[in-house]
């Protein structure tokens, strides 16, 4: 969906011919170090920073500025403080004239665990309750693509692997093709089907290779042989490449 | 995470911050301490009045200033029907009305123009470029400043009393409106934008939403100064109001009549902005203030 993209801030190159491809209903982990480049990546997919070169397409249509095609949730969470979690989640659909969308609310309200919370503003929920309520915000749209830039950064460790799990198992039962930028190796390797490597700045894309783990990965998984030897080769290149 | 400060309990997984829970907990002590300075000064005013440090003819008792109250507002009325005469007895609710009716009609077209302009100047660069110097230079000339023009363009008369309390009222609205909505966090702007929001639709959707806490402290300002502007816009060219009354009672030097508008003033300016920030509050009670 990316190729060839190349993005500058005046005379600071950040982004260095990203090319990059999504396998439908997958995550694509993007990993590298502090300040290469990860989040400016993201907001070109969304659409909310023009790119210098190349072409950006979400299933054939190129991105020209953000639609509700492409979803994203940032660190900070995108909800609206004045409306309630169920409208904050409805707020998309009744943008696009479907109306307050109800049955969509209710199930994500479901699948988020916030069923109780539906009236409540979001200053009253947790951190970690306010992202479950920010992905279920986009995903009411039903975006084809899911765009997370370090959505977990900001939570206790302990919350973000509840979040990894309860993300792992949100986009197993709604598959949605997913790019996940992070710096951190756990949460890259958990969530992510694919991981893409990048430089330091300006960044390209430095290796891809697949996650050799299943669709049940979870606090049982950070333990395994197999995920702490693959951790330990991920760490050598991301601190090699930085 | 649930807790329950302040005996306040949370519903599972409601975060209640200290803050907010102190703020809940304090909420009666802080009414009552509002009284007691009212009372103090009340105190004083009868003590300074039962030693005479100041003649009684400049300072009335608390019981002279509330009989006047009492003749202002319940009085038989006098008819005499002369023209240019201030009347009070029995006069109060209709100044009243005359002054409230000047100061809200004023005020309702300042705050129409204000909130438009400060939209403008908070969401257009091109207009922020336009008006900005111009918007900017007419705030930071004194109100008093206005009134010899106005006196001179409509006479000494009620028309020239609403220019001033326009003007008054109006540069809070647009300081507040612009500032508000210049202070929009990127992030909601975008969200909206990435949720399907055309940006025709931003204003309403989010600009004035996010906005509306410090427009409501701007409308505030605003009301509170419209208010006091009534007292000028009643100087002279009127017999009516209680502003009026107040010129009238100085040039007969009945000072208890004086405190009376003083009173009546005090009272239903905070009366009116209590019955703002009631109004306001379904639509504010997202902002922790």
């Amino acid at each position: 969906m990316a190729k060839g993209v190349c993005k500058s801030f005046g005379a600071l190159k950040v982004l260095d011919g990203i090319d990059l491809e999504v396998t439908a209903g997958r995550t694509m982990a993007l990993l590298g170090p502090s300040g290469c480049g990860k989040s400016t990546l993201l907001r070109v997919l969304a659409g909310f920073e023009a790119f210098d070169a190349g072409t950006v397409t979400v299933d054939g249509d190129p991105v020209t500025g953000p639609s509700p095609t492409r979803g994203m949730v940032a660190q900070s969470d995108t909800l609206f403080p004045w409306l309630t979690v169920g409208k904050n989640i409805g707020f998309g659909p009744r943008e696009r004239g479907e109306g307050d969308a109800a049955a969509t609310v209710s199930d994500l309200l479901g699948a988020t665990g916030l069923s109780e919370f539906a009236d409540t503003l979001p200053r009253h929920l947790s951190g970690g309750m306010r992202q479950r309520a920010a992905i279920a915000q986009v995903l009411a749209n039903k975006p084809p693509l899911l765009l997370l830039d370090e959505p977990f950064g900001a939570l206790d460790a302990q919350t973000r692997l509840r979040m990894h799990e309860w993300v792992r198992g949100l986009l197993a039962a709604r598959p949605t093709t997913t790019v996940l930028v992070t710096h951190d190796v756990d949460e890259a390797l958990l969530l992510g089907d694919q991981l893409g490597l990048l430089s330091a700045r300006p960044a390209k894309i430095v290796s891809l290779r697949k996650v050799p783990f299943g669709a049940e990965r979870g606090r049982h998984t950070l333990v395994e042989p197999a995920f702490v030897s693959l951790k330990a080769s991920v760490l050598d290149e991301v601190l090699g490449s930085s | 995470m649930t807790d329950n400060l302040a005996g306040v309990a949370a519903p599972a997984g409601v975060v209640v911050t200290p803050v907010t829970a102190a703020r809940r907990g304090r909420r009666q002590p802080r009414r009552l301490l509002g009284f007691i300075i009212p009372v103090l000064v009340l105190v004083a005013w009868q003590l300074a009045w039962d030693w005479q440090l100041r003649p009684r003819t400049i300072l009335p008792s608390p019981h002279e200033v509330l009989s006047a109250a009492d003749a202002y507002f319940f009085g038989a009325r006098s008819e005499a029907g002369l023209s240019g005469v201030v009347y009070f007895k029995g006069a109060g609710w209709d100044h009243l009305a005359t002054s409230i009716t000047r100061c809200g009609e004023a005020w309702a077209i300042a705050v129409v123009v204000g909130l438009l302009l400060g939209l403008g100047l908070g969401l257009s660069p091109w207009v922020a470029d336009l008006l900005d110097p111009f918007s900017n230079a007419l705030r930071a000339v004194p109100l008093f400043a206005w009134l010899p023009l106005a006196s001179v363009w409509y006479g000494i008369n009620p028309t020239s009393g609403r220019i001033l309390i326009f003007i008054g009222a109006l540069w809070p609205v647009v300081v507040a409106t612009t500032d508000g909505v210049a202070r929009v966090p990127a992030g909601q702007i975008e969200a909206a934008r990435m949720l399907g929001t055309p940006r025709s639709r931003l204003w309403r959707r989010v600009y004035l939403p996010s906005a509306l806490p410090e427009i409501v402290t701007g409308l505030r300002l605003s009301l509170t100064l419209a208010w006091t502007c009534v007292i000028i816009a009643e100087l002279g060219g009127t017999t009516t109001g209680v502003g009026a009354m107040m010129t009238s009672a100085r040039e007969a030097g009945a000072t208890e009549q004086i405190i009376v508008g003083i009173f009546v003033f005090a009272l239903v300016g905070y009366a009116a902005d209590r019955i703002l920030r009631l109004a306001a509050r379904p639509f504010i009670s997202w902002s922790v203030t």
